[in-house]
This record gives structure tokens, sequence and C-alpha cells, in this order.
């Protein structure tokens, strides 16, 4: 996982209020983007409800980033907020190379997802997802 | 002058451009400097965006022209077009 040729691939980090929108999400970007990005779910609240995690999204965010760092792709509202939480709670040097997107969720993660399985740099995934903000569906 | 390569391809008739061959066609034209487009139903889609050719709707047995410009264009075309007709 996370590397081609030797050199690492940005990973993916999915938070959702929803463990079954993160895992098949996690499940249709590996179809599309292939199995060598490490994508990483952090899907429901503690329990099983629906939610965010804030000890689970900072794991998922450290899983991901395998060297050349990890885009982070959320849901809804306070998932942003988890994210944010977990990031500060993280130190300098591991942050750096998380970047959260602001993009839809799942237009955003299969583009990413691609993006990163090609090798490309952490600004040019995280790029690729927020460029799914623009692409029409009709 | 830029060079240039256009090539007229079938997708084979039960694969359609979707999930994983849009990825893969994707990657593969990622490796190539030129700039990729792809034809196809009317529609056109930049060949390194996966939301854009997954846009296409390319259906199994539709004809795509996939063409490119910048030096290694007549390359990325023989690559993508082998590429598109030996999906299965």
């Amino acid at each position: 996982m996370g590397s081609t040729n030797g050199h690492a691939l940005v990973g993916l980090v999915i938070v959702s209020h929803s463990a079954s929108i993160a895992d098949g999400v996690a499940e249709l970007v590996a179809q599309v983007a292939g199995p060598d990005v490490a994508i990483i779910t952090a899907g429901g609240g503690p329990d099983g409800t629906l939610g965010t995690d804030g000890g689970r999204v900072r794991e998922a965010l450290l899983a991901a980033d395998t060297g050349a760092g990890a885009v982070v792709l959320v849901d809804l509202g306070s998932a942003v907020l988890s994210v944010r939480a977990a990031l500060a709670e993280l130190e300098g040097e591991a942050t750096s190379r998380l970047a959260l997107a602001d993009a839809p969720l799942v237009e955003g993660a299969i583009s990413a997802g691609v993006t990163a399985s090609t090798g490309a740099p952490l600004a040019e995934v995280a790029a690729a997802a927020e460029e799914a903000r623009g692409a029409r569906k009709l | 002058m830029v060079p240039e390569s256009s090539e007229l391809v079938r997708l084979p008739p039960s694969v359609a451009l979707h999930a994983r061959p849009a990825g893969a066609f994707v990657r593969a034209a990622a490796s190539f400097a030129a700039s990729i487009e792809v034809r196809a139903n009317g529609r056109q889609a930049n060949g390194k965006s996966i939301l854009e050719i997954l846009g296409l709707g390319a259906d199994g047995g539709s004809e795509l022209t996939i063409s490119a410009s910048g030096d290694d264009a007549a390359a990325a075309v023989a690559d993508l077009a082998e590429l598109v007709a030996t999906f299965s």
C-alpha cells in the first residue's frame, strides 16, 4: 500500500458521519484508482452512532500519510470541525503533509484518488479534489 | 509546430468507460506530457480528468476519438487506443 516504484503515494482520508458512507466511498475510489493508494476511513461517531469521532479521525490522519502526505475529504459541517480539531492536536511536521479539501465527498475522493495513483504530489492531489467542485453531473 | 495525433477506437462491446477502465485510462493518460482529449457521444473530456471521462457516459461498443497535442502525442494516442481496444 501507498507506493509505486518505491516512492510513497499521497493517501486519502474519508471522514463521514456514517460509517457506511465512508466505507462505500473508499470501496468506490479503490475500484477506480486501483489498489496502491492508501484510503483510510473515519466514519460514524463513537459506539456506531451517526457522527464523527475525533480520536478515530486523528488515527486515520496518521495512518493515511505514508510519507507523501494525505488529502482529507469530509461530508458535512461538523466533520470539518473534527478534522480541524484533530489537526490542532498533531505536531507541526505531520500537519504540513495533511490537506483538508474543500470538495464534494464522492467526486472529490475519486478525482483525488486517481490523481494520487499517478504519483502526483500533495498539492496536485488536493487540487484534483477541489476541481470536483466545478464538475457538472449533467 | 506542436505535434498532434488522433485516432478513432471502439470500446469492446462488454466494457463501458466507467469505474475501473476509466481509472486505468486516466492513469495511462497522465503518464504523457501531451494534452489529451476524448470525444464520445457528442461530448468531449480532458483525458486526464477522471470526472470528465466518467461524464462521457461511454457504454460498451461506443466509438471514442482520442486526440493528443504535444511532443509525445503520437505515442500517447497509440498507447491509449491500444488500452481501450484491449479492455476486458
